[in-house]
């Protein structure tokens, strides 16, 4: 499964999409964590001290929030799901 | 033609956007109209400005405190050598004057801030946001939302954009990051770089976004799909532009089910805006 990264996150792993090894049947949460074991250098961009997603960082599964619209870290992927981590960006 | 008052210049002016039936005089009529306010006369400002005013946006309100840098000129393609050191909105005021004589130009030579923002907006249909920080971004989305005002957000880092609209009530930018990362967490165009015709790109959208928000508002251009309820994230470096839902949040602090902002009162705009920050 690949997640895509954006901005500064895409800077501090050094590439835009990171293949991680998760099966269908696994979760978003399993995910994330592979994506973080892989790059630890990521986790103090997008996850707090008490490890959960800090507010300025969204995720994507298939296009949608799986935290909005969706089980959040239990939502159940399927082969072939895009996933995505992205932070908000000011410049003008 | 003559009951909608489009003089023989105008006509000649405007021939291209008149001749297509999404815009025709009608259209025409909607733009020289509109009320505009573009927040920012920087990057994403330069084209913003320079599109609507040649579109024959009627009325542009520019707001922005800050003086035109030689660092600058890389990519604010509406100053000029000559004016560093001038006030910004003056010379994008100037620009608009020898471009289109139809747009009468509001130079809000000030920074838009929780104590003046809704007198600001309460004088426009649409706002365009071509800011350069977290906190008026956080600011222009709560108080257009809690206005009702429509608005389109552009916003650049580097090679990247980040494009959408809000002009239906939900979702807001708080929907999709209910905060601001903490200052100087995702550094801006100064610290980062930025690719000087990366606003371009991003702005030019913004300026469609508005064009046809005037034209959806007159009735027209039915067709039209706005970026309302998703975000255009493009990559210059890749050349892609992606497209991402934006979905209403129930929990959004200022449009969801029980919202904890209710005026901008209620934030404080500093660091991550967040409610009662302090």
């Amino acid at each position: 499964m690949e997640w895509k990264l954006f901005a500064n996150l895409k800077e501090v792993v050094g590439q835009s999409e990171v293949e991680v090894d998760v099966q269908s049947g696994e979760t978003f949460g399993d995910a994330l964590d592979a994506l973080l074991e892989a790059h630890p250098e990521l986790a103090a961009e997008v996850l707090n001290d008490d490890g959960e997603l800090r507010d300025h960082i969204r995720v994507l599964h298939n296009g949608d929030n799986p935290f909005v619209s969706a089980e959040g870290r239990d939502t159940e992927l399927e082969a072939g799901d895009e996933l995505a981590l992205f932070p908000p960006v000011s410049g003008g | 033609m003559s009951d909608l008052n489009l003089d023989p210049t105008q006509l000649d002016r405007y021939s291209r956007h008149i001749i297509m039936d999404d815009v025709g005089p009608e259209g025409q009529k909607a733009l020289l109209d509109a009320d505009v306010l573009v927040l920012g006369a920087g990057g994403l400002g330069s084209p913003i400005v320079q599109y609507l005013a040649a579109a024959g946006v009627g009325r542009l309100g520019i707001a922005d405190d800050d003086v035109v840098e030689r660092s600058n000129l890389q990519r604010q393609i509406v100053h000029a050598d000559a004016d560093v050191g001038r006030p910004k909105v003056e010379s994008a005021a100037e620009f608009v004057a020898e471009l289109n004589p139809d747009v009468t130009v509001d130079a809000h030579e000030t920074r838009v801030t929780a104590d003046n923002v809704d007198e600001l907006l309460a004088d426009y249909d649409f706002v365009v946001d071509g800011s350069d920080n977290f906190e008026t971004r956080f600011l222009v989305n709560d108080a257009c939302t809690l206005a009702g005002v429509p608005f389109t957000h552009g916003a650049i880092y580097r090679f990247e954009g980040q494009i959408t609209s809000f002009t239906e009530g939900q979702p807001c930018y708080r929907c999709l990051f209910p905060e601001a990362p903490p200052a100087g967490e995702i550094p801006d165009c100064s610290e980062a770089g930025v690719l000087g015709v990366l606003p371009g790109t991003v702005g030019c959208i913004q300026a469609t976004e508005t064009v046809k928000w005037i034209l959806q508002d007159a009735g027209l251009a039915p067709e039209a799909d706005t970026l309302d309820g998703r975000m255009i994230f493009y990559d210059a470096m890749a050349m892609t532009f992606e497209d991402v839902p934006v979905q209403p949040d129930p929990d959004c602090p200022v449009c969801g089910d029980d919202p904890a902002i209710s005026s901008v009162q209620d934030v404080e705009y500093v660091e991550t805006c967040a409610i009662g920050a302090d």
